[in-house]
């Protein structure tokens, strides 16, 4: 019984769709507007956390900069202590003439390394951070140990780095907020039109209830119109996207430069999975809202 | 007077001092107190605005009655769970004065969709189907859509409709309504077949000659109480028979 209910669901939402194309149309570029704002605030952000990672990964590493005089048991004891920590990922000691090397090896230092005497650059503790958040701590940490430098203790910018905190907290809420208005923007627009779909068939829906269909009976064929109605909505906005996606990408770098914004084709499978699940769950929920009132025994 | 017939058989409806009063404030219906017997066709009678089409409703459940209590076949539609409405509603075959047919069904279709609500297999569906067409003598025409058929014809699909899943009583609002004189006459045969069958009738109507001809039970509804019930009544009490014959 089952089988047969969801057959009928299924053939009455097919023939339904395609009887009212004109508001069906309206309901699937509604909607594949919406996914395309939705798509687009997706793709952004994304393109925003890789550029984002990327400062992180740089910002979460400190130099601890360390005294001419301080022993070397000393260094590798500290060394010692900060492995062990749960918050560092990374330490690696480069001693006085690693970092003149390093110094050297740089392009940029070319002009200044031929005017060095000696060695003036200290060893330092190069450490690695798990948790942004987590360097200022390791900052002050570093700064007590009795081996550092007193004059330059660390490289540590704790501005910069509470600066892209917040940046990057802001970014996050004002995606979750566009995508929150956007979903309901997009089911209020679904709730309508599949309202107008029911009132066009509001007397075979009374026909329905009189000749005693369940409300699950009248409300499928109308949920699985939404659903198929959002697919179809969802997979036009994913084509447009990805059409649009590596061209946008490449526009934008050449525009912007310093942002270095990448194109990551491994994303519009899960651009495709969140569309298109999206794309359903809004058809179903806005038809399950619209129909309602109609259905009801 | 309001006079409750003594019948022997058990009754299939029973109205007992059944109130309904819309939000509005309009009363429609007051202490209307019936009870209709298996295998019983009454006639409901009065002049618009009387309480028939709300009596009806509260029949099929559309309505819920401001007092009182409505049993059908021993079950109190009032306290009825909205879930159990389907159910209900299975038992009752109802035939409307505007036909209620869907445009885009074929008549098959339409007479097929009151058992395809009930998840009723294609097999079942087929042979029952072309029964309810063959007893309403539709049968041949049903590939045919409804804004091809007579008002006559449209309203034997309906009657197939109401009939097709073997329902115990049959509702009919107004069902000769939009018919010409000799349409609505082959209506009420049918509806006669049906109640010799041995389904319940109850039939709300206007039709003054039909009533009279066939004298069968009457119930008068007038603002909205039973003014009158006679076993073998006319649509008037203190009118004399019509002159006009059944062709």
């Amino acid at each position: 019984m089952i089988y047969r209910n969801l057959k009928f669901a299924l053939n009455s939402a097919w023939q339904s769709f395609w009887r009212n194309l004109a508001v069906s149309m309206a309901a699937v570029v509604s909607i594949t507007l919406i996914l395309i704002l939705a798509g687009v605030n997706l793709l952004v952000g994304h393109a925003f956390s890789q550029v984002i990672d990327g400062f992180r990964a740089k910002v979460s590493e400190i130099s601890i900069n360390v005294a001419d005089d301080t022993p070397l048991s000393t260094v590798y004891e500290f060394q010692q202590q900060l492995s062990t920590d749960p918050r560092v990922t990374h330490v690696r000691f480069v001693t006085k003439e690693q970092a003149l090397a390093q110094f050297k090896a740089d392009p940029s230092n070319v002009v200044l390394a031929q005017q060095i005497d000696g060695n003036p650059l200290d060893a330092k503790l190069e450490v690695r951070v798990a948790n942004l958040s987590d360097v200022a701590a390791i900052d002050t940490l570093a700064r007590r140990w009795p081996g550092v430098d007193p004059t330059d203790p660390t490289n540590y910018q704790g501005d910069f780095v509470n600066r892209m905190l917040e940046l990057s907290s802001w970014l996050g809420l004002a995606g979750v907020g566009l995508l929150a208005i956007l979903v309901v923007v997009s089911i209020v627009i679904v709730m309508n039109t599949i309202r107008t779909a029911v009132y066009h068939r509001r007397k075979e829906i009374e026909v329905m209830k009189l000749v005693g269909a369940t409300e699950w009976f009248v409300r499928g064929p109308f949920v699985i119109e939404g659903v198929m109605t959002g697919l179809i909505a969802a997979a036009f906005a994913l084509a447009l996207l990805v059409i649009a996606y590596q061209p946008a990408v490449d526009r934008f770098r050449s525009d912007i430069a310093f942002i270095p914004l990448s194109y990551d084709p491994s994303f519009v499978v899960s651009l495709a999975r969140d569309l298109l699940v999206g794309g359903a769950l809004l058809g179903a929920l806005g038809s399950y809202i619209g129909v309602r009132r109609y259905v009801k025994l | 007077m309001v006079l409750t017939p003594d019948f022997d058989t058990r009754p299939v409806i029973s109205f007992q001092h059944v109130w309904k009063t819309y939000p509005t404030g309009t009363e429609a219906l007051r202490d209307v107190n019936l009870v209709v017997p298996e295998g019983d066709f009454v006639f409901l009678v009065g002049p618009s605005g009387a309480g028939k089409s709300t009596l009806v409703r509260l029949l099929i459940r559309e309505e819920k009655p401001s007092k009182g209590k409505i049993f059908v076949e021993g079950v109190e539609l009032g306290r009825m769970k909205r879930r159990q409405l389907p159910h209900y509603r299975r038992k009752v075959g109802l035939v409307f004065q505007d036909f209620k047919l869907l445009p885009n069904l074929t008549i098959y279709e339409n007479v097929a969709f009151a058992l395809r609500v009930h998840g009723e297999d294609e097999t079942k569906i087929h042979a029952r189907v072309g029964e309810a067409l063959d007893t309403v003598g539709l049968t041949g025409k049903d590939q045919t859509y409804p804004a091809n058929l007579s008002g006559g014809e449209q309203q034997r699909v309906a009657i197939a409709r109401a009939l097709v899943h073997a329902p115990r009583f049959i509702i009919a609002d107004e069902p000769t309504g939009n018919l010409d004189p000799a349409t609505a006459w082959e209506i009420m045969q049918l509806f006669l077949r049906i109640n010799a069958r041995g389904a319940t009738v109850v039939m709300a109507t206007h039709n003054r000659e039909i009533v009279d001809l066939l004298r069968r039970r009457v119930v008068a509804i007038d603002a909205g109480q039973v003014a009158r019930d006679d076993r073998s009544g006319r649509y008037h009490d203190d009118l004399p028979k019509p002159q006009i014959r059944a062709q």
